[in-house]
């Protein structure tokens, strides 16, 4: 019963998961009439499912519960809770932003249980201390994820869907591949066993190396770094706004906190250590300016946000880079990886339901149409605004402090090099996010019809907003957060 | 050569994932792509339940078990990617990789 | 080594002969023309005793096979855990035969779903 305690949060998900497929199946031996009027009840019960999902967390962090299950599969610790508390809340706001979009739609029930799917794969990924669990958490997230980027059935959604299913295929092959290794040399699936073994071998180097090398390359297709980057914008223009959303803050941050379970816990110290943090490095420094570069020339304002996570996730390196260059008991790159990913996933949320707000109405995705928006909705062109500020790093945002806080830890890393290429890729990425606010702010509408959001989108985009400043004015509770999550891996 | 070794093993593992890799890269026929990535996964096993006959361990099982959950996760996604080939050629007339190509960066 | 294996190649080699002494006998015997030759329509038929085959080999399959298919593979595959509890199952009791329960709980579900969704209607 104490393991089914410890996975309560990604247990609730998945019940209400499970729930909202049987009630969707058997509405309408009910009454015809209540099925077609059942996205209220469905919803309603996906919020339920993610509140559900945050209270187990809570009343976990509040009875101070910790420790691991299902015979060391899992493992709850605050790195854990962290997570859990980012994916339920991302789960919540994604089903507040499909709302609207599933009101025009036929899959209304599928598509509600497939966001809580993944996210219970996220979170489990976050949890997994076994190299069994988060393969098996890996591809739950992710075959959740196909059908949710095809779900509409269309031309460019389905199209997305296939490259996004091939690469992603190939990336989870790739990464068995170097956990097949990494079980053949330490004879163990568990991290521990592992990081047992990494710790105590001088010989095998290279095979060590290449395994890491096949593990970073599988995983960084799901962290979206360059070069395992080519799906990211066509999907992200292709799957329906809210999955892209979900894609770019959930999917991303589950990446990285594999990564983090994997590199820091498993292959932390020992030998091959200074070996990844300049593999890491190097991708980082690549990311951020390929990224930043091809984000300066599109015109569609879905895919340019695409690139920019490429970006961001580049950003997000630099922190992981820092960690295995510095003295593993500084833990400064740890916690501003977690603190980014964090205050990243309130900016892009927030950013990303605004855009579905604004192109619901003007009925495009392109920067283009966005011109004179501030006009027609004051309130919205503010708030995508706001998220936009916050993605360059402008004060007093989320998005400030969180570069801040990572550039700092490459910098005490003596990664200085790497910092400077971060500031500078800040700088050109201040010149397509300002592009658009410009574009909303000072052309003229064509008409001056104006627009407000509905009543769902305009909760969760306040959430995602006020959070964004709440974070840029007092960050310590985040801050402090995120470093006893970082503290699992000293 | 008197004995089949570890090495044998991994490197027939080596060589089927080669060889997946390749096909899925190279492959123009979705449905080959997939068979591609099947012939990876297998190399992948291969791997698996060689380690885990030949190398010392305290628990000399896992490996099999990781094989196990390796198919039946394999055989979800090649469901998952098979309905969406259906779709596609149904949308398209085809599903030649190279010609499904409206987003352009 | 040898001796072990030599016994399996022996009968591999025996296994090889058969047919290739069968088909080559013929066509030396063809060739030599010791043996009657007469080719006649019915005689190239695909299936001389059969149902006359109709149409081309290339014909597209009801896509309807294909959700069968699909329907199968999984079902199939997700039985292969069964095997492994079967075999531990006297020693998991009651707490494995709760966690079985669940998995064929959820596969159950899959099922729910399919046949609600009329994926097990022909028509």
């Amino acid at each position: 019963m104490d393991d089914l305690n410890l996975l309560g949060p990604q247990l609730a998900l998945l019940i209400g998961a499970g729930l909202i497929i049987i009630v969707d199946l058997l509405l309408p031996i009910v009454s015809r009439q209540a099925y077609q009027g059942r996205l209220p009840l469905l919803s309603g019960l996906a919020l339920l499912a993610a509140a559900g999902s945050l209270g187990w967390s809570l009343a976990l962090v509040l009875t101070d519960e910790r420790g691991e299950a299902f015979d060391g599969m899992i493992s709850v610790d605050d790195f854990t809770l962290f997570f859990n508390f980012l994916f339920a809340a991302v789960a919540g706001a994604i089903v507040l932003g499909s709302v609207d979009y599933l009101a025009r739609h036929r899959f209304q029930g599928e598509y509600l249980a497939l966001i809580l799917i993944a996210a219970a794969g996220m979170s489990l990924m976050a949890a997994g201390t076994d190299l069994i669990m988060i393969f098996i958490a890996l591809e739950l997230q992710a075959i959740a994820l196909f059908a949710l980027v095809g779900i509409s059935k269309n031309e460019s959604g389905s199209e997305a869907t296939l490259k996004f299913l091939l690469l992603s295929a190939i990336s989870t092959a790739i990464t068995l591949y170097g956990m097949a290794y990494l079980f053949g040399l330490s004879g163990e699936t568990s991290l521990d066993g592992i990081a047992s073994y990494v710790a105590n071998t001088d010989e095998n180097r290279s095979a060590l190396v290449l395994a890491a090398v096949f593990l970073t390359a599988g995983l960084g297709f799901k962290m979206a770094v360059v070069p395992f980057q080519m799906w990211v914008p066509d999907v992200y223009e292709g799957a329906p706004t809210p999955i892209t959303a979900f894609l770019s803050v959930a999917s991303k941050a589950a990446g990285f906190a594999v990564v983090m379970r994997i590199f820091l816990a498993a292959l932390g110290e020992g030998l091959i250590t200074t070996d990844w943090a300049y593999l890491f490095a190097a991708i980082a420094a690549v990311s951020m300016t390929l990224g930043n570069v091809l984000a300066l020339v599109q015109g569609n304002i879905k895919r340019m946000l695409g690139y920019s996570s490429i970006a961001q996730a580049g950003t997000i390196l630099i922190g992981l880079a820092a960690v295995a260059a510095e003295d593993p008991q500084l833990l400064l790159g740890t916690s501003s990886v977690v603190f980014f990913l964090g205050a990243y996933a309130f900016t892009n949320i927030g950013a990303f339901i605004a855009i579905i707000a604004i192109s619901h109405k003007i009925g495009s995705d392109q920067i283009a149409d966005y011109a004179g928006v501030a006009k027609r909705s004051p309130l919205l062109a503010f708030a995508l605004a706001a998220c936009l500020f916050s993605l360059t790093g402008f004060p007093p945002t989320a998005g400030f402090i969180a570069k801040i806080y990572v550039f700092n830890a490459a910098v005490q890393a003596d990664l200085v090099w790497l910092a400077i290429i971060g500031v500078l890729n800040s700088v050109i990425s201040a010149y397509y996010y300002l592009r658009v606010v410009l574009n909303m702010f000072a052309r003229d509408p064509e008409t001056d019809e104006a627009f407000t959001p509905s009543p769902y989108l305009g909760a969760a985009l306040a959430a995602a907003v006020v959070g964004l400043f709440a974070i840029g004015i007092y960050p310590t509770p985040l801050i402090e957060a995120s470093e006893s999550a970082a503290r699992v891996f000293s | 050569m008197d004995s089949v070794d570890l090495e044998h093993f991994l490197v027939i593992g080596a060589i089927l994932f080669g060889i997946g890799l390749y096909m899925s890269l190279a492959k123009r026929n979705f449905v080959g792509v997939l068979i591609g990535i099947e012939l990876m996964f297998n190399g992948v096993n291969l791997t698996f339940i060689s380690f885990s006959r030949f190398v010392e361990s305290a628990e000399p099982l896992n490996g099999h078990i990781f094989v196990i959950f390796v198919i039946t996760v394999a055989a979800a996604e090649a469901a998952v990617a098979l309905a969406l080939a259906v779709l596609l050629y149904r949308l398209r007339d085809t599903i030649n990789v190279d010609q499904i190509d409206l987003l352009k960066w | 080594m040898l001796p072990d294996w030599g016994q399996v190649g022996f009968l591999l080699l025996i296994a090889i002969m058969f047919p290739i002494g069968g088909i080559g006998s013929s066509w030396l015997l063809g060739r030599i023309r010791m043996r009657p030759d007469y080719p006649d329509r019915i005689k190239e038929d695909t299936y001389e005793c059969g149902v006359e085959t109709e149409g081309p080999t290339w014909v597209q399959f009801n896509f309807r096979y294909y959700y069968f298919a699909l329907l199968f593979v999984i079902f199939d595959v997700e039985a292969v855990f069964l095997y492994p509890y079967a075999v531990s199952g006297e020693r998991l009791v009651v707490v494995g035969l709760i966690e079985m329960l669940t998995f064929v709980g959820i596969l159950f579900i899959g099922l729910l779903y399919a046949w609600r969704k009329n994926a097990l209607e022909w028509t």
